[in-house]
């Protein structure tokens, strides 16, 4: 084998402003509304599939939490097969760890090249949300925490459990309750402005600032679970994004001239899955999450690189208090200096280290078993220089954390040039 | 960039919709301190809560401040920006234009929030030193929902003050701002008329099919709106609908303009309080049974009463309708295209039509291809016109089917033949705007 490298080569990103069930549209629509931007974005066509599938060198990677429940449709990986008679016979299946679970695709997808038996893959996540009340989705969701004890007879299980770490990170801070509050409320307010540049962002539209964030408890604020409010919280979305990945001797093969972002470090741990039993393990940590900030070393390690080397970060803010955990995990501060980080304004779209300037899950939006997939084309965006409206300055590196359930499994990847 | 700080507005009709709905775009987006002043200040308190609730933030309710009329003198001398949004009545707003010349000292940006009356004349009734700083500034109801606004100068208006206002607009308060001539219904509802007016025209032609049920069932949202033309029609009562399309009727020259001639059972209607939905009735209304539930009927032209809405099987609208819940795209449209279903073939005459006529009158009010498409998409929800072609395989082809249907009115597609070498492609997606829906 010549090479290990893997390069991202291209991808796309439905509208997550979209309602789909509204617009009266199934899985086979948004699949075939991701595929055919994402070849497009990648100047791959469809025959091109075709041959590479004759030889056996493409392979397709599907990252969905729930679709069985969303949209009573399973086999997803086969499901492919209906956008596009060009994906018969192509290796391809779906890959799942609740929030994370299109990071398990590219994770397959990235090893899967690496080991060279492909030179092209393709990776998708999704989710249509929005077939659902809110409430049933809430019970949806509750299927990626311990059920039976997190979530059985509980109305919107997650904002609970993240209110519990906004509680535990309060407890560990040497902030008081309002000036952690209000360091929330700029985690909020940030992403969402930042969300405004993103021409695909669900809440291009909206209306935030500090003082609404804050305005916790409010009759447009409700309290959604122990400290937390509707604003520290991603919203339901419908959404898809795609990235192709190719390897070294594919680029070489088809695209000589280009100087593509390629995958220069990853890590995946996963921590106890109850709530309770994190928080118990965490006691003997500085850090609130240890093995979230054991999967961002892990990467840096397998880098090479440092939190110095990195130029912007897009991390999954589920709830403001995940980015505020993230912070010290991925080296920001020590564990408790937080708001020094948000005061310095080193993570503001203008700062030295942009975090989310996407808009993140609160500003982006949150298709749960899309989200890694839309992290990472983000992240390689930035890196490429296509990010558009949102593009951050000097961007050789970036690093993207997704996790899935309460931060049960954590998903890190490092993309560069 | 030249730009404008707006620290204080003043909303004059700040209790009617479109005055409380702006009010909250000031106090939100624009962090401004807003007095909101109706005739009667319990209703500007209301009206508060209302503007709040419209951008779905209690908390900008600090910066919105009820006021009557007493207090318009202090109100408007602390302004950085006065805007009318009283009943769109040339009178009316001629008398509060009047009472703002009485009592102001200083010089702000004054607008007018009307959807089309004569920005020169309403103009000519302020002293020379405050025409430059008058201009139309027209939102789209709901604000926090369609960003579109279009801006209208008169031929005092300083440039500079112009393009400060626009600057505002977008940057801040995150409008499409499209500018475009003084000329009536200004560029949106002339386009959006047209289509909803030729629709009403049309249910009378076809009354014995149906009428108007009839209509907005071959014009679903798989047409590219989401909601039929005449449900719209309904919506936003008869009464605005005739004073929209008699101001072009009456005060334009068009080549559709036998499509804006209101239709005299329409008129009927009007005498008979038919109005819409605001009146309990209009197009079509809703029955609550015996049992509770509720029943939509419409109005039978032919039979000229009320008769419940008929759900209609049209084999082309199906077909397209299973294409497009696949994401089917172009096998949709062209579903349409080559369809010879009788109602397959209104279907299309309207959304060519609406191609001709968007963007001839685009160009025409803006000099921009492109202005037709914004507007339409933020402010209607509707298709936009050049996506529409983008949708129908781009304009060669679209050309080659306006060409076969000979339904299409010759002046009109004259008119838009004349602009077809320069036509660009739209910026706007269109997969949204076709909705798997009848």
């Amino acid at each position: 084998m010549k090479s290990s490298k893997v390069f991202f080569i291209g991808g796309s990103q439905t509208d997550f402003e979209r309602n789909w069930t509204k617009e009266g549209k199934n899985e086979i629509a948004i699949l075939r509304e991701v595929v055919e931007d994402g070849l497009r974005c990648s100047k791959i066509s469809f025959d091109d599939i075709s041959d590479l599938n004759k030889r056996n060198r493409v392979a397709i990677f599907v990252g969905n939490f729930i679709g069985e429940l969303y949209v009573r449709q399973g086999h997803l990986g086969g499901l492919l097969t209906e956008v596009h008679s060009a994906f018969y016979g192509v290796p391809s299946a779906r890959y799942e760890a609740a929030c994370a679970s299109s990071s398990v695709a590219l994770d397959a997808a990235i090893t899967k090249i690496r080991s060279g038996d492909y030179d092209l893959a393709i990776v998708i996540g999704w989710e249509l949300m929005k077939t659902v009340d809110s409430k049933t989705g809430g019970d949806y969701l509750g299927y990626a925490a311990l059920r039976e004890k997190e979530a059985e007879g509980i109305e919107f299980p997650f904002p609970k459990l993240f209110g519990k770490l906004a509680s535990e990170l309060l407890k560990r801070s040497p902030l008081n309750k309002e000036l952690f509050l209000q360091d929330l409320a700029h985690i909020s307010n940030k992403n969402y402005q930042n969300a405004k540049r993103n021409r695909n962002s669900q809440t291009r539209k909206w209306f935030m600032s500090e003082e609404h964030a804050s305005d916790r408890g409010s009759k447009t604020n409700p309290f959604v679970g122990e400290l937390l409010s509707v604003t520290d919280c991603s919203q339901v979305t419908d959404g898809a994004a795609m990235v192709v990945l190719a390897s070294e001797r594919f680029v070489e093969g088809s695209f000589p001239n280009e100087n593509f972002p390629f995958v220069k470090g990853w890590g995946h741990r996963v921590a106890p899955m109850s709530f309770e039993k994190k928080m118990d393990e965490s006691r003997s940590s500085k850090y609130v999450l240890p093995w979230t900030r054991q999967a961002i070393i892990d990467a840096y390690g397998r880098a090479k690189l440092s939190f110095e080397d990195m130029n912007v970060f897009e991390t999954h803010d589920c709830f403001t208090s995940s980015e505020y955990a993230a912070l010290s995990a991925f080296g920001f501060c020590i564990p408790g200096e937080e708001h020094r980080v948000l005061e310095e304004g080193l993570v503001e779209f203008k700062g030295a280290k942009p975090i989310n300037p996407s808009g993140g899950l609160i500003g982006c939006g949150h298709p749960v078993g899309g989200t890694g997939t839309r992290m990472f084309l983000d992240v390689a965006k930035q890196v490429a220089g296509i990010a558009e409206g949102y593009q951050v300055r000097n961007c050789d590196n970036g690093i993207m954390l997704n996790i899935g359930g309460s931060a049960t499994s954590n998903y890190v990847f490092i993309i560069g040039r | 960039m030249i730009e404008m700080k707006i620290k204080t507005v003043t909303i004059l009709g700040a209790n009617g919709t479109m005055g409380s709905n702006v009010s909250g775009i000031f106090a939100s987006f624009g962090n401004a301190k807003v007095y909101m002043v109706s005739r009667i200040i319990e209703d500007s308190f209301e009206a508060k809560k209302k503007a709040a609730l419209s951008v779905r933030s209690e908390a900008i309710q600090r910066n919105l401040i009820p006021k009557g009329y007493e207090d318009l003198s202090e109100c408007i001398n602390e302004s950085d920006l006065i805007f009318e949004s009283v009943s769109e009545d040339f009178s009316v707003k001629e008398k509060i234009i009047q009472k703002i010349k009485g009592c102001l000292q200083t010089e702000p940006l004054i607008a007018t929030g009307s959807s089309g009356l004569s920005i020169q004349k309403l103009s000519s009734l302020l002293p020379e030193r405050l025409k430059s700083r008058f201009m139309g500034i027209h939102f789209y109801n709901p604000p926090y929902n369609l960003p579109a606004c279009e801006v209208i100068p008169s031929e005092y208006t300083d440039d500079q003050v112009l393009e400060a206002t626009k600057n505002y607009l977008s940057g801040v308060l995150f409008r499409k701002v499209i500018q475009v001539k003084d000329s009536p219904a200004f560029l949106g509802n002339r386009i959006g008329f047209f289509f909803i007016n030729k629709a009403m025209i049309f249910a009378e032609k076809y009354k014995a099919e149906g009428g108007t049920d009839y209509i907005d069932a071959i014009l679903g949202p798989f047409s590219g709106r989401s909601m039929p033309p005449l449900v719209t029609s309904n919506f936003v009562g008869l009464d605005v609908h005739k004073a929209i399309v008699d101001n072009v009727f009456l005060n334009s020259h068009d080549p559709a303009i036998k499509s804006f001639k209101f239709p005299a059972y329409g008129d009927e209607l009007i005498a008979s309080g038919c109005l819409g939905r605001k009146s309990g009735g209009g197009l079509y209304k809703t029955i609550t049974l015996e049992n509770g539930k509720k029943e939509i009927h419409v109005y039978d032209i032919k039979d000229m009463k009320y008769r419940k809405r008929r759900k209609y099987f049209f084999p082309f609208s199906e077909k397209i309708v299973s294409l497009l819940k696949e994401g089917r795209y172009s096998d949709a449209i062209h579903g349409m295209i080559n369809s010879d279903s009788p109602e397959a073939k209104i279907c299309l005459e309207f959304l060519l039509e609406y191609i001709c006529y968007s963007i001839y009158y685009s160009v025409e009010l803006t000099g921009d291809y492109h202005a037709s498409d914004d507007v339409m998409a933020t402010g209607f929800n509707w298709i936009p016109p050049l996506a529409l072609i983008d949708a129908m395989g781009g304009k060669d082809l679209f050309l080659d089917v306006l060409n076969n249907v000979q339904e299409v009115d010759q002046d009109l597609k004259e008119c838009f033949v004349q602009l077809w070498s320069n036509i660009p492609s739209s910026k706007f997606d269109y997969r949204p705007f076709l909705k798997a829906l009848n």
